[in-house]
């Protein structure tokens, strides 16, 4: 019995189509759910911000749909193994924090050499992680060589949290100087490794004062009074 | 015989009341359709007060739920609905199937007056009618195809304003300046398009072929304009952070909308070439002279010709699309080769590597045609090897699906060998390989049956060698070099490499036309002489062109992941999810099955236009002059057609 021509194309064209959609079951099946939004509460603490702060990377952020952590080799993007050693001395004049705010707000400011500018904005949509998030983010992009000190008071060239102490208008934080903050007392030791100095026109901390320590650092105990505004007010790369 | 003319009474009866009868279950099937979706609007149920159940008889029952609803629905404030769900398969595959069908309705009703344009105009020039006619053939094919194009835009929109409101209601605010051309533009391809098929051979050529470039900048027209409202979706521009229209040109002239104007309208014609190539095969098939054999034969092989010249600087299209996708957003970008949608890739790997297979089989298939073949017979096996490797280094993925045990083995995800082959310096190297090889299978299809005479032929033999060799040894040493570079320089080699092919195939061609300018024949063509096989390997080509298409508009649309415009609405939907990539085949499959069938009918339409009229034969037997008939046919072949002037 001969098949009539147009059964064998009917036949053809479904056998076509089944071993496409075959192929298709093939390869590795992950449906993407859209990122959720992460609650970040008032009470966190560093080390709760590093937790939050890996599940942004790894969700919202998208941040390792291209970076990678501990991989060598021809990459489009940089490793982010060490990342706070480098980031402590990449720009000068630029703290750990400072840095890495910069890169995400601004990311275009500085291009790691070897790369191409690719870093979108990430505070703005589509990405758009907020503030808080950001932090978290570098709270834990700091343990990547390093010791988070990053707290949800912790304040930066891009941001300053409104209920800080001595919060300042975004124009002046810029200035590195929060208006009212107080000098810190004289003998003050620098802030933690890889801060960058007080932005021009911080007053020197006063003397006698008890060594400042990161404000978010667990367990750190009050730094002394006169040197306690000095610590949270809003002078870029001096919170910690 | 009473009981033949009984039967044949009966037989009139049937085929009169066929029509009616289907329209009426059509219509009954709308109105089920209609019915089912009805029913399926959520109601609130209807809860008497417990204080009256009781009492309450059945009728007033019935009363109180009816004020109860009405006065509900007199409280209720008008409120724009975000999105309404299709039943059973959900809004976004609803939407998805209308608009790939549309898509790809609309792609071959503009592709195929592109060609058939060209056609006409080399019959112009040559004299020769069969290009004519064939030009003609291909235009039959439009006007069918062009009614399920509006059809489904029709249904299209209509399904986006049901289901997606207040996106729609956006994307309207934004493009509302674009929608007056669209319909006018609209409205003169109809006029271009019924003009252009029904004045064949009515006109002067000269102005036929007036309408056909009319038909063709009017369709193009429209497609630029669709373009823009679909790249913006994905690379919004001429907004407001809060999505606020500040310049609709802008909006328009997108990072995205150049890229895809030409990308579409190549791969249209890939696309348009290959379907009707594969109406040609259909027609071979069905055919019973070696005349009608012949011209389906040589129909076939020019709608191949054209989707394979169309296909091979596809990829460059592409290079130009993915590399603007980058320049507007890395994360787009890479959410498309790095992230959830990088494994697509392989899987269009095997649909292309399954074009080139075909389209070389078929090519070899082509060259039986012409005596004095021999010689070049040897060649391919050489050019199926490298096919077959580039195919090979195209498919392997850079990490493998693996056991636990198999992942220790390797050392991780990545083959220690294999693994080198599934970078992009690899597959840029296999592609431009792949493509290279093709273009030699044509040379040598072209070169069949011809000796060439010109005194420099032995230097233009060798130009034509070493063009190709250089251009082999360059994409081949860059894939080589790419590896041991950073990746500013790696990403850049890719361009290089393109331009050699580029350059390697237009000086090849181009000396190739002077090279075989009066050229000796060794055989005559003859068309009709090739195996069966040959007709499905071009329907194999047009599936495969088809689910292709399905499977890169999934990609380009699926980007935007959970934005309708990427960065500015949010799909806030249930289905703001991005389904998992054998979903997405199953999708794309359903929609090719479905055009399929609704082209066959296309097909079937487009071949009555072949068929002779039907005429009433006089009845014989005693029953003379009593008006009754019999089906038949006249034998006669229908009327050529050609040109009055």
């Amino acid at each position: 019995m001969t098949i009539p021509h147009p059964v064998r194309v009917g036949v053809l064209v479904i056998a076509a189509t089944s071993f496409y959609t075959y192929v298709g079951q093939m390869v590795p099946q992950k449906e993407v759910q859209p990122p959720q939004e992460t609650v970040i509460r008032a009470d966190l603490t560093t080390a709760d911000m590093v937790k939050v702060g890996r599940e942004i990377m790894d969700g919202k952020g998208l941040c390792f749909t291209c970076h990678t952590i501990g991989k060598t080799g021809a990459l489009r993007f940089p490793d982010l193994d060490g990342v706070d050693v480098r980031a402590q001395t990449r720009v000068a004049g630029l703290s750990d924090i400072e840095y890495f705010a910069q890169t995400i707000y601004e990311p275009n400011a500085f291009v790691v050499p070897g790369f191409n500018p690719g870093m979108p904005v990430i505070n703005k949509p589509p990405i758009g992680l907020n503030d808080q998030e950001i932090l978290c983010v570098i709270a834990y992009l700091q343990t990547l060589g390093g010791t988070p000190t990053v707290t949800l008071q912790t304040s930066h060239h891009y941001y300053t949290p409104a209920g800080a102490p001595g919060a300042a208008p975004a124009a002046a934080s810029a200035q590195g100087v929060a208006p009212g903050a107080t000098p810190a007392a004289p003998g003050a030791t620098p802030a933690a490794s890889g801060a960058t100095p007080a932005a021009p026109g911080a007053t020197p901390a006063a003397p006698g004062a008890t060594p400042a320590k990161p404000t978010g650092a667990p367990g750190a105990p009050p730094a002394a009074p006169a040197a306690v505004p000095a610590a949270v007010a809003p002078a870029k790369g001096t919170t910690r | 015989m009473a009981n033949g003319l009984m039967n044949g009474a009966l037989n009139r009866k049937v085929m009169f009341l066929l029509g009616p009868v289907t329209g009426l279950v059509m219509f009954g099937a709308v109105l089920m359709v209609a019915t089912f979706l009805t029913n399926r609007e959520y109601k609130e149920p209807y809860r008497a007060p417990t204080s009256i159940v009781e009492p309450t008889p059945r009728v007033d029952g019935l009363a109180a739920e009816r004020a109860a609803a009405e006065a509900a629905a007199k409280a209720t404030p008008y409120a724009e609905a975000e999105y309404r769900t299709f039943p059973i398969v959900g809004s976004r595959v609803a939407i998805w199937a209308v608009a790939q069908l549309h898509l790809l309705f609309a792609a071959f009703v503009l592709a195929v007056p592109l060609f058939a344009f060209i056609i006409e105009v080399i019959g112009y020039k040559t004299g020769d009618p069969r290009y004519d006619r064939l030009a003609y053939e291909f235009t039959k094919l439009l006007s069918t195809s062009f009614s399920l194009t509006a059809t489904f835009g029709a249904f299209l929109t209509f399904m986006l304003i049901a289901l997606y409101p207040k996106f729609t209601n956006y994307l309207m605010s934004v493009f509302s300046p674009t929608f007056l051309p669209y319909v006018l533009l609209f409205f003169f391809e109809a006029f271009f398009l019924y003009t252009y098929y029904y004045g064949w051979g009515k006109f002067h050529p000269l102005v036929h072929l007036g309408l056909g470039l009319g038909l063709n900048l009017v369709g193009t027209g429209i497609m630029l304009i669709a373009n823009a409202w679909l790249t913006f979706m994905m690379s919004p521009r001429g907004i407001s952070d809060q999505g606020a229209v500040l310049s609709v040109w802008d909006a328009i002239y997108n990072y995205t909308w150049m890229p895809i104007n030409v990308h579409r309208i190549i791969a249209n014609v890939a696309f348009g070439g290959s379907v009707a190539a594969a109406y040609a095969a259909f027609k071979f098939l069905q055919a019973e002279t070696d005349e009608e054999r012949a011209h389906y034969d040589w129909m076939g092989y020019i709608g191949n010709f054209v989707a394979i010249s169309a296909f091979l600087p596809l990829p460059f299209a592409g290079y130009w699309l993915a590399k603007e996708i980058y320049a507007y957003s890395q994360t787009l970008g890479l959410t498309m080769m790095g992230g959830a949608f990088s494994w697509l890739f392989i899987i269009q790997a095997v649909l292309i590597g399954n074009l080139f297979l075909a389209a070389n089989y078929y090519l070899w298939l082509g060259m039986g045609r012409v005596a004095g073949m021999q010689p070049l017979q040897k060649f391919i096996k050489f050019l199926l090897i490298g096919i077959a490797v580039c195919f090979a280094v195209w498919a392997t993925p850079r990490s493998i699906i693996a056991t636990v045990s198999e992942l220790r083995a390797m050392g991780g995800s990545t083959h220690p060998i294999l693994g080198y082959l599934g970078v992009m310096s690899a597959k840029n190297t296999a592609v431009n390989i792949l493509i290279l090889t093709t273009f030699m299978s044509f040379l040598l299809y072209r070169r069949t049956g011809k000796v060439a005479t010109v005194s420099w032929a032995k230097m233009g033999h060798a130009a034509q060698l070493a063009i190709f060799a250089a251009a082999a040894f360059i994409v081949i040493f860059l894939g080589i070099y790419g590896y041991f570079v950073e990746a500013t320089v790696r990403i850049g080699l890719s361009v290089p490499q393109v331009s050699s092919v580029l350059a390697a195939m237009v000086s090849i061609t181009a000396i190739d036309v002077f090279l075989f300018r009066g050229a000796s024949k060794t055989g005559e063509v003859r068309w009709g002489k090739i195996p069966v096989i040959s007709q499905y390997v071009l329907i194999f080509i047009a599936v495969t062109f088809t689910w292709l298409m399905g499977l890169m508009g999934y990609v380009r649309s699926g980007l935007r992941q959970h934005w309708h415009v990427y960065g500015v609405i949010r799909d806030t939907s249930a289905d703001a999810f991005t389904p998992t990539l054998g979903f997405a085949t199953q999708v794309v499959s359903a929609t090719v099955l479905l055009f399929f069938l609704l082209i066959g009918f296309v097909f079937w339409i487009t071949s009555l236009h072949d068929k002779p009229d039907f005429v009433r034969q006089p009845e014989t037997g005693h029953r003379e002059g009593a008006g009754a008939v019999s089906p038949a046919f006249a034998m006669e072949t229908p009327g050529e057609h050609g040109r009055s002037s």
